[in-house]
């Protein structure tokens, strides 16, 4: 049992702020200890005996002092206000980078930096290294395990993404379009309904994760929700750029759809990560890059020029991932090639990219409809296939698959790109 | 397995379902399981368990004086929550009313509750009383005689005595310090405004009421499983913060005399 505490009021009364006064020092003390409050408020003789016996504590008398204060013993319950299973301790402060900047990087420090191996659902929504009260309901989060989520590099992802957000209305220079060819816009608006739609699907596959996804892994919810900005804003751009020559949104094709649908449809975050981004979204960087060396114009350039930067991103992301979950573990190597062979299954019937944008990628490489311009044209589609199948197998050895694996996953992906 | 123990209670509140179900879940697991069933009132709650319809009766003061009333003496309280022991009433009046202390209540409108509420209108009428001042003669009463049948239980008429004393309709009031000290803490009342002036002795308040034909079996099974009831478990807790108690203790027939006497002087018991 610890000395009495005393808790000095002034005139105040249990409306105007004693009981704050007094719960922290209820708070501090233990259950049989004695807390003094002294106030000069006549009305706390009535008061605080009635507030004691509803809150589990016992009021166990008062002198009258001088200048009418008067000193309230009261002897603390066992009841604790708050049912914690501890307190919490005065932590690490975190270090400023440059003696500026509260960077990402750098918030690991104290009780928030240890990352759960296996988070508790009944944690809720509370941050993690915090004191949850017991009680509170067990939350519907799927993705509580640290393998599954994780990724090493995903901080400085994050401050990527956030140093690195545009606004697609202001940050364009959509006025310098100047004049492109009929034909050539017309394959620029196919281009960019292609885009939009398999934009589309990089935005909702991670927003469907977003909420099973256990907060204390909250680095990984809040680079996905730079992810989700971003696609929000790529479908923005290329909207734009469709309908700033009257040519508008063009064809969807039945191939395409059900392509992207089948990412929709995964139910694993890591089968799902890699398909969307280690996978699609990578060709898409080779496919961007070819829209932006063949563009007719600057704004189409600008425009998919940025997204890619972006995109670069979302593909470190889902590459820093499946290295984290592949680490030492075959099984799981395993796992993503299973699930690469039932997307395959799910979509044997397509055979080659959409007609459609084969035809206008085609076009804008040949920039003419010229039988020579176009003979060059198909043969540089054909030159990106062969780029988007080498740079995958990089991506695939660097995210931790064998040269072997790496060939065979590449080989297997959707001819739809994404 | 035996007969689960048929205990009644007041349905004073929406929430009286969802404690008593939480009871019987708790109960689920000893060796006596629960059942329960609600009342509309406590008249109908002390008949019942004249007629054995009910074994254990959740009962006010007023109910229990009632019932040991009509049993002779021989009832049992068997436990009570924390909150139960020690009861008090309060004369709140207005700072600028003059009223300090009962004696000053001559000549004032003083705001009551339900006329079957123990600590909001029987306890401190009859205090008065003894103090020498007389409702009708002394001072008027104004009385709020809300949800009569529930003993004060849903404290509607608690709070209608705090606000005629707030807007001036009374000089003072009278008011159970369990509804005093929770509007005080949720700063339901403006403290500049109306004070406490005086605390009534204290006197215990409900309890689990149980007749002679309980046998000591069961209501040991009984009472053993309120005190196994922790408030540091969350489940027990839900149902003890609904109940406002923070654990149960043993009853206790003593500082109900007060109790009596009052309901006697008022006709409410022969």
């Amino acid at each position: 049992m610890n000395p009495p505490s005393e808790v000095e009021v002034g005139d105040l009364d249990l409306t105007s702020g004693l009981l704050l006064l007094l719960n922290r020092a209820l708070d501090q003390a233990k259950p049989g200890d004695e807390v003094v409050v002294t106030g000069t408020d006549a009305s706390l003789i009535h008061d605080l005996p009635a507030w004691c016996r509803i809150s589990g504590h016992e009021y166990s008398g008062s002198t009258a002092g001088e200048a009418g204060r008067t000193r309230h013993r009261i002897r603390r319950g066992e009841a604790e206000r708050l049912n914690l299973p501890g307190r919490v301790e005065w932590g690490a402060p975190l270090t400023l980078r440059g003696g500026k900047e509260a960077d990402t990087r750098d918030w690991f420090v104290g009780r928030s930096a240890a990352i759960p191996e296996a988070a508790d659902p009944s944690t809720g929504f509370a941050p993690r290294g915090g004191m949850v009260e017991r009680g509170a309901p067990a939350y519907p989060f799927t993705l509580t395990e640290r393998d599954r989520v994780w990724a090493a590099e995903v901080a400085d992802l994050y401050e990527q993404a956030t140093a690195n957000q545009w606004d697609a209305s202001r940050d364009v220079a959509w006025d310098r379009r100047g004049d492109v060819p009929r034909e050539l816009e017309q394959a620029v608006c196919q281009v960019m309904t292609f885009l939009v739609e398999n934009e589309f699907s990089a935005l909702y596959v991670p927003a469907k994760f977003v909420p099973r996804i256990h907060p204390h892994f909250q680095e990984v919810v809040m680079f996905l929700a730079t992810q989700i900005v971003d696609e929000a804003r790529h479908v923005e751009a290329f909207t734009k750029r469709a309908l700033l020559g009257g040519g508008g949104i063009q064809y969807s094709v039945a191939s395409t759809q059900l392509s992207l649908k089948s990412l929709m449809d995964q139910e694993e975050f890591t089968q799902a990560s890699f398909l969307l981004s280690v996978l699609g979204e990578g060709t898409f960087l080779d496919l961007l890059r070819f829209i932006e060396t063949n563009a007719p114009d600057p704004v189409t350039a600008e425009v998919v020029r940025r997204a890619r930067v972006d995109e670069a991103r979302h593909v470190n992301f889902g590459t820093a991932h499946v290295r984290y979950f592949l680490r030492g573990n075959p099984n799981h190597a395993e796992e993503l090639m299973r699930a690469a062979r039932a997307r395959r299954e799910t979509l044997q019937t397509i055979a080659a990219p959409s007609p459609l944008v084969q035809d206008a990628l085609a076009v804008l490489a040949a920039r003419s409809l010229s039988p020579g311009a176009i003979r060059s044209g198909v043969s540089a589609v054909k030159g990106l296939m062969g780029e988007m199948h080498e740079n995958r197998v990089k991506r695939l050895v660097s995210a931790g698959f064998t040269p072997d694996q790496s060939e065979e996953l590449s080989t297997m992906h959707t001819p739809n790109f994404m | 397995m035996e007969q689960p123990l048929r205990l009644g209670a007041v349905a004073y509140d929406p929430k009286a379902v969802t404690i008593w179900e939480l009871a019987r879940d708790f109960f689920r697991s000893r060796p006596l399981p629960l059942d329960f069933v609600l009342f509309s009132n406590y008249e109908s709650q002390v008949d019942a368990h004249f007629d054995g319809f009910i074994e254990i009766a959740w009962n006010t003061p007023v109910a229990w004086v009632k019932a040991q009333s009509r049993a002779n003496g021989t009832a049992r309280a068997l436990a009570m929550r924390d909150v139960d022991v020690a009861f008090t009433s309060k004369l709140i009046a207005r700072s600028d009313s003059g009223v300090s202390s009962p004696s000053d209540l001559e000549g004032k409108t003083v705001a009551i509750g339900s006329r079957d509420s123990a600590q909001a209108a029987i306890l401190p009428v009859h205090y008065f009383a003894q103090a020498g001042m007389a409702e009708g003669r002394d001072y008027t009463g104004l009385r709020f005689d809300l949800d009569v049948g529930k003993h004060g239980d849903t404290g509607t008429s608690e709070l209608e005595v705090v606000k005629a004393v707030s807007d001036g309709r009374a000089a003072a009031g009278v008011v159970g310090d369990a509804t005093w000290a929770k509007l005080l803490s949720e700063k339901g009342v403006d403290g500049n405004r109306v004070k406490a002036v005086w605390t009534s002795p204290p006197f215990h308040h409900c309890n689990f009421t149980a007749l002679p034909s309980l046998s000591a079996e069961r209501a040991q099974a009984f009472v053993d499983g309120l005190m196994a009831m922790d408030y540091a478990d969350p489940l027990a807790r839900t149902l003890m913060d609904l109940e406002g108690l923070k654990k149960w203790v043993a009853g206790s027939t003593e500082r109900y005399a007060d109790l009596a006497d009052a309901m006697r002087a008022q006709g409410m018991i022969p």
